[in-house]
C-alpha cells in the first residue's frame, strides 16, 4: 500500500523544491535589509565545494561536513559583509555579482582541490548514505514495504522537509524578535534607524552572514543530493534563478520567496506535457508578472487580506488586531 | 506568532496533500507490467529518452531525437522488435535531467533509458538509475569514468581518451614532430578532459610540450596565445576545444601565418568548423566515430534517409543515437522480454554489432569498443586520413 503511494519522481521534484525554498529564504534575508545580493551563487558554491571536499577527501561525516560548510560559508558572508556595506543598491548587485564570478574562476583553476572544470563526482549521497545507516541498525526498508529507491528518496525528502521548516520557524520567529524588526527599519530607512540607535554595520553584516550561511547550507545539501558538482553549475544563472524566487513571490514577507521557489520549481515540470514549450510559458509568465505586480505575487497586502478573510470564518470572534504582527 | 505557526502547517499539509494527490494518480502500474513475448507478436519495450532539447545546447538534442525516431521507423518497419519512445527534455541541467530520469523510471516504468546528453547529466543520472535497475545508455557522453558509474551504465559513444591518441597517432605516422604545443579551454568538462588525454598522450610519445596555454569559452581573440605558439615554432598543435571556438582559433592562427597541422578532440568534429574558418580550416585532424562519407552501404542508407526526413546532414550525434536504439532493440529482442535485468544482460552480451559507425562491442565495464576514424580537413572537405 505504501509502496504504491510513494513516487520516486514526485519525492524528487518535491526535495528539489523544499531546497530551492531554503535558497529563496536565504536570499529573503539579505532583501530584508534592502540589500540586494547577486552573490548567492557563490555562497552556495562554497557550501557544495566545502561539504564535498571535506567528506570525500577528509573522511568526514557527511553531517559535519554540511554543518561546517555552512558555518565556513557564513564566515566567508560575513567578510565579504564588511566591504558590501559600502555600498547600495544596483552597485552592491554588481560587486556580488563579480564576487560569485570570482568564486566559480577560482574553482576552476583551483584544479589539485576542485578537479576544475571537470568537477567532483562520486560524493556521498545524503539518501543512499542514509540507506547503508539504517542498514547498519538492522532496519530493512523492506520491513515497510518499499524499495531501496523509494526509501532513498522518501528519507530524502523528509529530512528536507524538517529542516525546511524548522528554517522557515527559525526566521519566522526572528523577524518578530528585536533583530527582525531592526532589519525591518533598516530596509525602510538607514539614517533613521542609525538615528534612533540602532547598529546598521552590526544588523547588515548579520543579515549577509546569515543569507550566506544558509546558501552555503543549501549548497552543501546541493552537492550531496545529487552527488555531482562542477563550477558551472554556480554560474550567474544560478544567482538570478535565485534572485527570481523572491521577485516573483515577493520579498516584503517570508512567504514571497517560499511561494516563489515552489511555484517556479515545480512550473517546468508541471508543463512537460508541452515539451519544448515550457520555457517560453516560464519566460512570459514572469515578465508579466514584472508588468502587473513588480512587488511580487505575495506582499503585506495579501498576507493581510489572507488573515482577514481567515479570522471572518471565525464567527463571534474579533477579527481585527495584530495586524501588525508579520 | 500563534497564526503564522498555523499558517506555515497548514501550507506544509497543502503541499504534502498535492504531492501524495500525484502519486496517487500516476502509478497504477508501479512494479512495471512485465509482458512475455508471445511466441509470433514483436516484443513490445518502452525506451525513455532523456535529452537537451531546450537552451543553448538544443542542437545536440535535436540531432539525437531525430536518429531515434528515425531508427525506430525502421525497427517497427522491421517488425522485430516493437518499441516506443517517450522523450524527455533535461534543458542540459542535472536537476532536471534526474527529475526527468525519475520520471521516465517510476511514472512510466520505461523498461531501458537512452540519454541524457551531457557527461554532467549522466553523472547524476546514472548512479540513480544503477540503483532503480534500469539500463541506461548514453549515446553523446565522453567522459572519463562514465560507464564505471555501475552495471546498468552503458555507453555507445566513443570517449575522449580513444579518439584523441588515435589522432595524434595518425598524425605522427605522416609528419615529423617533435615539440607540440597544447591549447585548451579550462572552463569546460568536455574541452578540460581533452586536455588531460592530450598531455598523457604528449608525455606517451615523447613529446616535447613547448607551451600549455588556456582560453576560455566564448573568448573571441586568441592573438596573445598564438603569438606565443608561433615564436616557438611547435611541429604540431594539440587543441581541445568545442568547435565555436575552436574555428576562430583556425582562422586567426593561420592568419598569423601558423600553418602546421591541429589535432582536435571530439568537440572539435563538426561540418561547422569549415563554415566558420573556411579554407583556414584546412589540416585540422580529428578523429571521430563517424564519417558521413564512407562507402559502406549502411551509411548511405542511413544519411538519404535522415537527408529526405530532416533535411540536412545527419551528425555523429544523430549517428550515435541512431545505433543506440539500434542497441538496444538488439538487445530487447535478444532477451526476448522486457524485463529490465534481461535487457541489461542482453545488451552487455552484444559482440560486434554492425551499425552506421562501424563495428561495436561491449567491454566488462559498459564502454564501447570500436575503431575511430581519423579524419582530415583538406580541400574544405573532411576526408579519410591517410
Amino acid at each position: 500500500m505504501l509502496s504504491e503511494l510513494i513516487n520516486p519522481y514526485y519525492l524528487q521534484i518535491a526535495s528539489f523544491i523544499l531546497l530551492n525554498i531554503i535558497l529563496g529564504v536565504s536570499i529573503y534575508i539579505t532583501l530584508a535589509t534592502g540589500q540586494l545580493s547577486l552573490g548567492h551563487a557563490g555562497f552556495m558554491s562554497i557550501g557544495a565545494y566545502t561539504s564535498a571536499i571535506l567528506t570525500l577527501n577528509h573522511n568526514v561525516p557527511l553531517v559535519l561536513g554540511i554543518v561546517i560548510a555552512a558555518v565556513f560559508t557564513g564566515l566567508v558572508g560575513v567578510i565579504i559583509g564588511f566591504p558590501a556595506l559600502r555600498l547600495h543598491g544596483v552597485y552592491l548587485a554588481i560587486a556580488t555579482l563579480g564576487f560569485g564570478e570570482v568564486i566559480r574562476v577560482l574553482f576552476v583553476n583551483w584544479e589539485n582541490l576542485t578537479n576544475g572544470a571537470i568537477g567532483i563526482a562520486n560524493i556521498p549521497h545524503l539518501g543512499r548514505e542514509i540507506l547503508t545507516l539504517s542498514k547498519d541498525i538492522g532496519f530493512e526498508p523492506a520491513a515497510l514495504g518499499l524499495r531501496n529507491n523509494q526509501f532513498i528518496s522518501l528519507a530524502v525528502f523528509l529530512l528536507l522537509l524538517i529542516i525546511t521548516i524548522a528554517v522557515i520557524w527559525f526566521f519566522i520567529r526572528q523577524n518578530n524578535s528585536r533583530i527582525g524588526r531592526a532589519y525591518a527599519s533598516i530596509k525602510m530607512d538607514e539614517q533613521a534607524s542609525e538615528a534612533m540607535g540602532i547598529n546598521i554595520t552590526y544588523y547588515k553584516i548579520l543579515a549577509f552572514g546569515q543569507g550566506a550561511l544558509l546558501a552555503g547550507f543549501a549548497g552543501a545539501l546541493y552537492a550531496h543530493m545529487t552527488a555531482y558538482i562542477s563550477p558551472s553549475d554556480f554560474d550567474y544563472h544560478r544567482a538570478v534563478e535565485i534572485l527570481i524566487f523572491a521577485i516573483f513571490g515577493g520579498s516584503e514577507v517570508i512567504w514571497g520567496p517560499i511561494f516563489g521557489a515552489i511555484f517556479l520549481s515545480s512550473l517546468p515540470e508541471v508543463l512537460r506535457s508541452v515539451s519544448e514549450y515550457r520555457f517560453m510559458i516560464y519566460g512570459a509568465l514572469i515578465v508579466f508578472m514584472m508588468a502587473f505586480r513588480p512587488q511580487g505575487l505575495i506582499d503585506m497586502n495579501v498576507m493581510n487580506w489572507l488573515k482577514r478573510s481567515k479570522s471572518k470564518k471565525k464567527e463571534g470572534k474579533h477579527g481585527t488586531g495584530s495586524k501588525e504582527n508579520q | 506568532m500563534n497564526k503564522n505557526i498555523k499558517l506555515l502547517f497548514s501550507a506544509m499539509m497543502v503541499c504534502l496533500l498535492v504531492i501524495l494527490a500525484a502519486c496517487g494518480n500516476d502509478t497504477k502500474g508501479a512494479g512495471g507490467q512485465a509482458n512475455e513475448a508471445g511466441s509470433d507478436g514483436p516484443v513490445k519495450a518502452t525506451i525513455g529518452v532523456v535529452s537537451y532539447l531546450t537552451g543553448g545546447g538544443a542542437s545536440y538534442g535535436e540531432a539525437i531525437t531525430n536518429g531515434l525516431k528515425l531508427a525506430n521507423e525502421e525497427l517497427k518497419a522491421a517488425g522485430e522488435v516493437d518499441l516506443e519512445l517517450k522523450i524527455e527534455d533535461s534543458a542540459g541541467k542535472q536537476e532536471e535531467a534526474l527529475n526527468a530520469a525519475q520520471k521516465l523510471m517510476n511514472s512510466d516504468n520505461v523498461d531501458a533509458i537512452i540519454g541524457p546528453t551531457l557527461s554532467t547529466e549522466m553523472f547524476v543520472v546514472g548512479p540513480e538509475a544503477e540503483l532503480n535497475g534500469v539500463t541506461i545508455l548514453g549515446t553523446s557522453n565522453t567522459a572519463e569514468g562514465v560507464p564505471q558509474l555501475g552495471d546498468y551504465v552503458f555507453r555507445n559513444s566513443i570517449p575522449e581518451t580513444m579518439a584523441i591518441p588515435a589522432a595524434v597517432e595518425k598524425a605522427l605516422e605522416k609528419y615529423d614532430v617533435k615539440k607540440v604545443a597544447i591549447l585548451y579551454g579550462n572552463d569546460d568538462v568536455f574541452t578540460k578532459a581533452g586536455y588531460d588525454v592530450m598531455k598523457q598522450v604528449a608525455e606517451d610519445k615523447n613529446l616535447e610540450v613547448v607551451t600549455t596555454e588556456t582560453f576560455q569559452l566564448n573568448q573571441s581573440d586568441y592573438k596573445p596565445l598564438l603569438t606565443k605558439i608561433k615564436n616557438l615554432e611547435p611541429d604540431l598543435i594539440l587543441a581541445s576545444a568545442l568547435y565555436n571556438e575552436g574555428a576562430v582559433i583556425l582562422d586567426q592562427a593561420r592568419k598569423m601565418g601558423i600553418d602546421v597541422p591541429f589535432v582536435g578532440g571530439n568537440g572539435f568534429n563538426s561540418p561547422e568548423v569549415i563554415t566558420i574558418a573556411g579554407d583556414a580550416s584546412n589540416g585540422l585532424i580529428v578523429a571521430t566515430p563517424w564519417f558521413a562519407q564512407k562507402d559502406d552501404e549502411k551509411v548511405k542508407n542511413f544519411v538519404e534517409k535522415y537527408k529526405e526526413a530532416y533535411g540536412m546532414e545527419p551528425d555523429q550525434f544523430a549517428a550515435q543515437a541512431y545505433d543506440g536504439l539500434y542497441l538496444i532493440a538488439e538487445a530487447v529482442k535478444n532477451a526476448g522480454t522486457n524485463d529490465r535485468d534481461a535487457i541489461r544482460d542482453a545488451l552487455a552480451e552484444i559482440q560486434g554489432f554492425e551499425g552506421v559507425l562501424g563495428t561495436m562491442s561491449f567491454d566488462e565495464d559498459g564502454d564501447i569498443v570500436m575503431e575511430p576514424t581519423v579524419l582530415i580537413i583538406e580541400g574544405n572537405e573532411y576526408v579519410v586520413f591517410e
